[in-house]
């Protein structure tokens, strides 16, 4: 067991987040989520827009106070301390945000936003000594020193991100959340952050939570894939299974909405597609949440839950219609 | 380069690009840049420097003290209309009809002592130097001097008072000097109240809006109670127990102007607090005070400034009409405000003494008025051109 919790970065058991929506309701955004992350690895995390994933990723790093649930974060239990206690942790995860433009304050110089983490953590003894961390940070970002004194609107949309992954990085934590780093990006620049982020995990075994809304990068940089409906995980496994054999309706539903390259393939595969808006979050529907929306929906899913059941090796999936 | 080469390949390199950026603008830069750009804005701030010169620099430049009065020389206005004297100098007739003599260059010699009144025909004599005499000739309205023939002299010129630049109220005291020491106490009323404002407004709505919830709700209905208690009743209050007009007004100006600025800095932070970049620093650990200090407030910081540019000018409005009414400055003190309550008796015979003061308060308020517009202008990006 040791062994075990000792490769494992980050775990997650029934984490919940609801927020309070008004008049005694409350956002289901995240609602019983499990999984955990290897030393070294990437777990992409899917969804529609609005199903819960930001929630996720801000409860696990605590900027959310969980409503429910226990995040282990290298063995060691962090879902209810005080900030104070927090501290420490805070320096082994890190996140990268969706939006360049909105993560980065726009009063301060590139300088002082990578060195932020530096100086919360009261890392560096003087201020030349900073100074060369940020640039060495920023040298490997591919950004040059001339870029340290500038203002975040100076730059383009990628540079801002590679701004964005300096200051996660600086402080060499175990463990990176990645929301959506990529799609405020061009198609061009996509690929080069994400290649930047391949090779820091490389280089520093870092272990990645890799959040984003289409199926088609997350298989790029995967080990394993989540995919979440409404505030819940659905389906569960490696990257490359779930395309291959995906086996969740909304999975399904997901893939068909992936440009395929082929148009030969393209014409062959059968179109699922999603129909339907996503449901609103302050009230779920009961039993499987995507009934709502699934083309095999029966009587049993309107009322029983499906749980996260093993269907193939590694492979998890909640569905009646596949666990059955 | 050469312009041969100018459409030949350049060769690649990082550097090449970065050279093309233009030259780094920092925030405050580009807010100057359409700031100075705007000209009501720019001119209301070249007021405002004149202004302070005015209050700061002129009482150490002009002879009279705000309570230096000759009443000899009272109610005498900044432009003379003179009758000529016997002997080359020139004769003023107030409008109690006292006789002023004034030299050629317009400075104030002395006031005539009486003579002979002959109230059958409406004409008094003064003694002018020696052995000559003045005539005063009241019965027509307005009075004049007459000559030596015992005629009016309608010939008339107009001097520029050099004694008193800007003439004399009531009692003999000069406008222009109390002008200055008014500017001087409005202008201090209003930045002394701008900063304590900003300071608690600052402190207080960042705090309230960076905690939210229940603790926010406390800390603004607090606020709310404050802002219905009307301002004069705490300047009376507050007076009683100080006996200090300046004083008390600053007090009270401090003590109820921040709500306004708390309720700016509040919105901003409630706002601002959701955004990425404050998320990013909780989640490197970033202390509370760090994330107020260096990511909350300076993203505030342009509704702030439009929000202290706009509440100096109420503030300096307040003061003059505390002062005005009689619950501020005490005389003889001299304010714009109560500069203009001495005025208001005599305002039918001499009129300019209400209106330097108030062009003074009108100036001000147009400055202040027009340096919060630019700034705010500026502020916006959304308005960048
Ligand atoms: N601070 C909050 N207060 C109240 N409701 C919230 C809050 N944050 C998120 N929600 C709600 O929780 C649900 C999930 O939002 P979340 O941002 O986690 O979705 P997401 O999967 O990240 O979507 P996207 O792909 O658009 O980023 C949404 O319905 C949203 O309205
Ligand atoms: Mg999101």
């Amino acid at each position: 067991m040791s062994a075990a919790s000792d490769q494992e970065v980050l775990r997650v058991e029934n984490l919940t987040k609801h927020f309070p929506a008004g008049h005694g309701k409350m956002v289901h955004a995240v609602d019983g989520v499990s999984f955990s992350i290897q030393r070294g690895k990437t777990l992409g995390l899917v969804g529609e827009s609005g199903c819960g994933k930001s929630s996720c990723a801000r409860t696990i790093i605590r900027i959310y106070e969980p409503t429910s649930g226990r995040i282990f974060l290298e063995g060691e239990e962090i879902s209810h301390l005080t900030p104070k206690q927090m501290l420490p942790h805070r320096r082994k995860m890190q996140m990268i945000f969706q939006d360049p433009y909105a993560s980065l304050n726009a009063r301060m110089t590139v300088q002082d936003i990578v060195a932020e983490p530096l100086r919360a953590h009261h890392i560096c003894a003087s201020r030349g000594e900073e100074r060369e961390m940020v640039i060495d940070m920023l040298a490997r970002v591919g950004l040059n020193q001339d870029h340290a004194g500038r203002y975040a609107h100076e730059f383009s949309g990628g540079q801002r991100q590679r701004v964005g992954i300096a200051r996660a990085l600086i402080l060499h934590p175990e463990l990176v959340i990645c929301d959506e780093p990529i799609s405020a990006l061009d198609v061009s620049i996509q690929a080069q952050v994400v290649n930047m982020l391949r090779a820091f995990q490389e280089e520093q075994g870092l272990t990645y939570l890799f959040i984003a809304h289409d199926l088609s990068m997350v298989r790029y940089v995967s080990d394993d894939v989540g995919v979440m409906y409404l505030g819940q995980l659905v389906e569960k496994c490696e990257a490359d299974e779930i395309y291959s054999h995906p086996l969740h309706p909304y999975t399904q539903g997901l893939l068909s909405s992936v440009p395929i390259p082929d148009p030969v393939a393209a014409r062959q595969k059968e179109s699922v597609g999603l129909e339907g808006d996503l449901p609103s979050p302050i009230a779920p529907p009961a039993g499987c949440r995507f009934h709502t929306r699934c083309p095999y929906a029966t009587e049993r899913c309107k009322q029983e839950v499906p749980e996260l059941k093993e269907a193939g090796p590694g492979h998890f999936v909640a569905c009646h219609a596949v666990n059955s | 380069m050469q312009a041969a080469s100018k459409w030949e390949r350049v060769a690649s390199g990082i550097g090449e690009a970065d050279r093309l950026y233009s030259k780094p603008r920092s925030f405050a830069g580009d807010v100057w840049f359409r700031f100075r750009h705007k000209p009501t804005a720019l001119l209301g701030l070249i007021i405002i420097a004149v202004l302070i010169l005015f209050a700061v620099v002129g009482p150490f430049i002009t002879p009279y003290g705000y309570d230096d009065q000759n009443t000899k020389f009272a109610n005498i206005p900044a432009v003379l209309q003179v009758y000529p004297a016997p002997d080359g100098h020139w004769l003023y007739i107030t409008k109690a009809l006292k006789v002023v003599e004034v030299d050629e260059q317009g400075n104030l010699v002395q006031q005539l002592r009486k003579g002979k009144d002959d109230a059958a025909n409406k004409v008094t004599v003064y003694p002018y130097g020696d052995g000559l005499t003045v005539t005063l000739d009241y019965s027509q309205t307005p009075a004049a001097i007459q000559d030596a023939e015992g005629n009016r002299i309608s010939e008339t010129k107009r001097l520029w008072n050099k004694t008193y630049l800007l003439g004399t109220d009531h009692l003999g005291r000069d406008i222009l000097s109390r002008l200055m020491y008014g500017t001087r106490i409005s202008l201090m009323v209003a930045f002394i109240a701008a900063l304590v404002n900003m300071v608690i407004g600052i402190f207080y709505g960042g705090i309230a809006g960076y905690l939210g919830g229940r603790t926010d709700s406390i800390m603004m209905r607090i606020v709310d109670i404050i802002s219905t208690i009307p301002l004069t009743l705490y300047v009376i209050l507050i007076k009683v127990c100080l006996d200090d007009g300046l004083l008390s007004i600053i007090i009270a100006l401090s003590s109820v102007y921040w709500v306004d600025m708390a309720r700016v800095v509040r919105g901003q932070v409630l706002s601002l607090k959701n955004q990425e970049f404050v998320m990013a620093a909780q989640t490197i650990g970033s202390s509370t005070r760090t994330i107020l200090t260096r990511h909350l407030i300076p993203n505030a910081m342009g509704p702030i400034l439009v929000t202290v540019t706009m509440l100096i000018p109420s503030a300096i409005f307040m003061e003059a009409f505390m002062s005005f009414i009689g619950i501020g400055i005490a005389p003889p003190l001299a304010s714009l405000g109560t500069m203009c309550n001495d005025a208001t008796d005599a305002l039918r015979t001499n009129p300019y003494q209400l209106f330097l003061p108030a062009i003074v308060i009108c100036l001000i308020m147009f400055a202040f008025n027009f340096v919060g517009d630019g700034l705010r202008d500026a502020l916006d990006p959304k308005l960048k051109k």
